[in-house]
């Protein structure tokens, strides 16, 4: 039962907030540029806006660019249902590490399809780089939280954030380097610096909005509430499994709220660390981007053998 | 040197010649003028600064196509010509065969002109596109300036084709996803590198050249402004040169000064510009915004000086509209000497960023054999180590007062385009603080009167400047009955354009927009 109301709660609380942690990033990169930048609710307003729009769709689309939207979407809002956010105190069979990582994956595939799908030459390139960025950094991704699930000896997430609160802090190093992978993945998976930059308006140095060039409408804000999402999702990975302090244990509300502002906290200043990141460096040219997912791969590796 | 001595170290006896001005001009029969443009390209190493058309068949010659030569710091150009008989052949001697910078003004002679350069390896339309009349002839006299012509169907236009397994072809524009110019690329990839990059320009193509022949003087200068918008003032300096040479009018010293000082400011806002944009491209975005706000600054500068933040009005034929008083010159100093400091502390902390550096260092190199083949001016020509600016090379304005340093990289590649930039900006800086320096010392009159009609007959003018981009050269060509009966434009980007496949070429496609940005050419000063 307690189950069921975390799993809705947070099918809820994940769509509600990611738009607003996409927004703090702007806010703190326009700082860093000498501009005032967008409000941080800037983000909803042009989801509403998108939602208010027509559509134009492309005469060679087929079922799967009008499909790709929702299950990009879907994928994104059950994965965040069933990732520990607030609480530790439910183990969905959805919160497997494996389950997770593959249910995004398959967003990412009918996403890469749906770039290709209408035969524009931009989603073509957009697809074959995203795919090319996804396969190096699937290494990383499953080995940095593999360090943790051999900590914890089960893939479960929420039984990683249990027993890796319950650690010394003199076990740390090698969290901190599956950390520091993870945290690779995580730039690489939500299309940000130096991997791809979600500012450009150049469509020949694109990735991630390379494929998504010819949606319009409502599919267009289904896909940049998914992006929110994912980004979101994976804030969320990082500060719960490798930081797990704070989450609530027990089924209170005060345990809740608290959490709740822990969580909170925990992600602001991750994407406040992104936000700095993206803001002191330039994008890294494609063929260099195999060096850093190859880095993130061995840190966890070294991780691993240092928790083995 | 004066004309004479000139005329005698470089051109024998036989020609006919005529010196007027800075301009020596002769017929040279069809038959030899392209042994003795190679022998001045090649032995004497004279730049050439255009080649260009008239057509003089009201006066019962035909057309004449001239082959301007400049003779760097005597500030003197040779002008052979070859005059095209209208006998329904209108074929002259190609050169492009020989001087490879030849072919790109050959092909507009023979689109815009209608004569036929024999020899020519390339002669595809150029600028009008395929709804444009094969038959039609813009620049010809008898094409009235305010007729359109039906669209022609049935034309076509052939890229150049890459086959094999694995090529990819992407079409980029005309219509970007930036606020730029239209243009369209073809891209031949394999993989993510570039095997070919075609650029077919032209669509905003605007009449332009046309346009200076029935417009009146004062309007002309204002067309000229309107050329390329971000070079008004040089485009407008360049014609108004052009003009005095040909009325013989002496400008005020007041007025070179303050020419100088305007396109040494014009210069500033577009190297910030320019700087900030490259390093945006790479998601640098620190030193784009930084660009941009410096940018600002200059032309808000600008504005208060001359009520025109892209310094339009400033010039008129005989000197210039605005002064600058001396307590203004004094706040002006000031605000350029923060600017300064704040510019250098900008570029300090770019150039400590590696991951900055990794995306300009070795991107977009080109070959400077293929640079100097094709004629390229201005920026990319010094990051090359090519050393010319018609600053030094043609002084004008006040250039030959100051010292005036070159500035110069040798790899041609993104990261030495930066740097030439940078370098500039310093050199602008210092330019600018000697000529404001100067300005107190100096009589107060900064216009000449003059009476713009008392044109000379069958003159031609040349007036040179350095823009941000390069050097634009416009060509002023009089009639028998002293009237303005050609313009001819030729700016940077006309030339540069044709290297900028080369310099992209085994370059990923990613990487492109950053190399395009590194030249940052001119649509319109292209396409004219």
């Amino acid at each position: 039962m307690i189950s069921i109301i975390i799993w809705t709660l947070q099918l809820i609380l994940v769509p509600v907030l990611s738009p607003l942690f996409v927004g703090i990033v702007r806010k703190i990169k326009a700082h860093f540029q000498n501009r005032q930048g967008a409000g941080i609710f800037q983000p909803y307003r042009e989801l509403w806006k998108l939602f208010h729009k027509d559509e134009v769709e492309s005469e060679d689309a087929s079922w799967i660019f009008r499909a790709a939207p929702y299950i990009i979407f879907a994928v994104t809002i059950v994965v965040g249902a069933s990732i520990p956010i607030i609480g530790t105190f439910f183990a969905s069979r959805l919160s497997d590490l494996l389950t997770i990582v593959y249910c995004l994956a398959l967003g990412t595939f009918f996403l890469a399809l749906a770039g290709m799908d209408t035969g524009n030459a931009f989603g073509g390139s957009g697809s074959s780089r995203e795919m090319t960025v996804a396969a190096l950094t699937e290494a990383g991704l499953i080995f940095s939280i593999l360090a943790l699930a051999f900590l914890a000896h089960s893939t479960n997430l929420v039984t990683i954030v249990q027993t890796v609160s319950d650690l010394s802090l003199f076990s740390f190093t090698p969290i901190i380097l599956a950390f520091v992978a993870f945290l690779i993945a995580l730039l690489a998976e939500s299309a940000r610096f130096p991997f791809d930059n979600p500012a450009t308006h150049l469509e020949l140095t694109m990735i991630h909005e390379a494929m998504i060039l010819e949606y319009s409408g409502k599919k267009l804000a289904l896909i940049e509430w998914a992006s929110a999402n994912k980004f979101l999702i994976f804030l969320s990975l990082g500060v719960n499994l490798f930081f797990p302090w704070g989450s609530a244990a027990s089924f209170t509300p005060g345990a809740l709220l608290l959490g709740l502002a822990v969580f909170l906290l925990k992600v602001f200043l991750l994407s406040a660390g992104v936000a700095v990141l993206e803001s002191s460096i330039a994008k890294y040219r494609f063929f260099r981007l195999q060096d850093i997912l190859f880095t993130s791969f061995i840190l966890s590796i070294i991780a691993i053998s240092l928790i083995i | 040197m004066n004309l004479e001595n000139i005329a005698k170290k470089y051109l024998t006896s036989k020609f006919h010649l005529n010196l007027k001005g800075k301009v020596i001009s002769y017929a040279v029969p069809a038959e030899e003028i392209v042994e003795h443009c190679q022998k001045l390209y090649f032995q004497d190493h004279l730049a050439l600064k255009t080649i260009t058309a008239v057509d003089a068949r009201k006066e019962s010659i035909g057309f004449k196509v001239l082959y301007v030569f400049g003779i760097p710091k005597e500030n003197v150009f040779l002008i052979p010509f070859v005059i095209v008989k209208d006998n329904g052949q209108e074929e002259f001697p190609s050169l492009a065969p020989y001087i490879q910078e030849a072919a790109i003004y050959e092909r507009k002679i023979k689109t815009f002109f209608g004569l036929n350069p024999l020899g020519h390896p390339d002669i595809r339309p150029l600028l009008l596109h395929e709804n444009w009349p094969t038959d039609k002839f813009p620049l010809r006299k008898d094409f009235a300036w305010d007729t359109r012509p039906e669209d022609a169907i049935d034309n076509t236009y052939e890229f150049q084709k890459v086959e094999g397994e694995g090529i990819y072809e992407i079409p980029v524009g005309p219509v970007h996803a930036g606020i730029i110019e239209p243009g369209h690329f073809r891209f031949s990839m394999a993989g993510e590198e570039i095997v070919l990059l075609e650029a077919k320009l032209g669509f905003v193509h605007k009449g332009t050249e046309k346009l200076f022949e029935v417009l009146p003087m004062a309007e002309k200068v204002k067309l000229s402004e309107r050329v390329s918008g971000d070079t008004s003032f040089t485009h407008s300096l360049a014609l108004c040169q052009a003009m005095e040479s040909l009325l013989e009018i002496q400008v005020p010293k007041r007025a070179k000064y303050l020419r100088l000082i305007f396109s040494e400011l014009e210069r500033l806002a577009n190297h910030f510009n320019d700087l900030g944009f490259m390093m945006l491209d790479t998601g640098y975005s620190f030193g784009g915004s930084n660009g941009a706000r410096l940018r600002e600054m200059i032309m808000q500068w600008n504005e208060r000086l001359t009520d025109s933040r892209f310094l339009r009005g400033v010039n008129i034929i005989g000197g210039v509209t605005k002064d600058i008083s001396l307590s203004t010159r004094d706040e002006l100093n000031t605000a350029l000497s923060t600017i300064h400091q704040d510019f250098s502390e900008i570029i300090a902390i770019a150039e400590e960023s590696s991951s900055l550096l990794n995306r300009l260092d070795t991107t977009g190199r080109l070959d400077r054999q293929i640079a100097i083949d094709y004629g390229v001016v201005g920026v990319p020509a010094r990051a090359l180590g090519i050393a010319q600016d018609a600053r030094l090379d043609y002084p004008y304005a006040a250039y030959d007062t100051v010292p005036c340093p070159l500035s110069l990289a040798i790899k041609g590649d993104v990261r030495a385009r930066f740097s030439v930039r940078v370098k500039e900006v310093h050199a602008s800086f210092a330019l600018l603080e000697q000529a404001l320096n100067n300005l107190s010392a100096l009589d107060a009159n900064f216009s000449v009167q003059t009476d713009l009609t008392a044109l000379p007959r069958n003159a031609i003018a040349i007036g040179i400047a350095e823009g941000w981009r390069g050097d634009i050269v416009y060509t002023v060509i009089t009639d028998n009955s002293a009237n303005i009966t050609r313009v001819d434009v030729r700016d940077p980007s006309f030339l540069n354009w044709n290297v900028l496949g080369y310099a992209g070429k085994d370059n990923i496609v990613p990487d492109f927009p950053l190399i395009n940005k590194s030249f940052n050419l001119s649509y319109s000063g292209n396409d004219l």
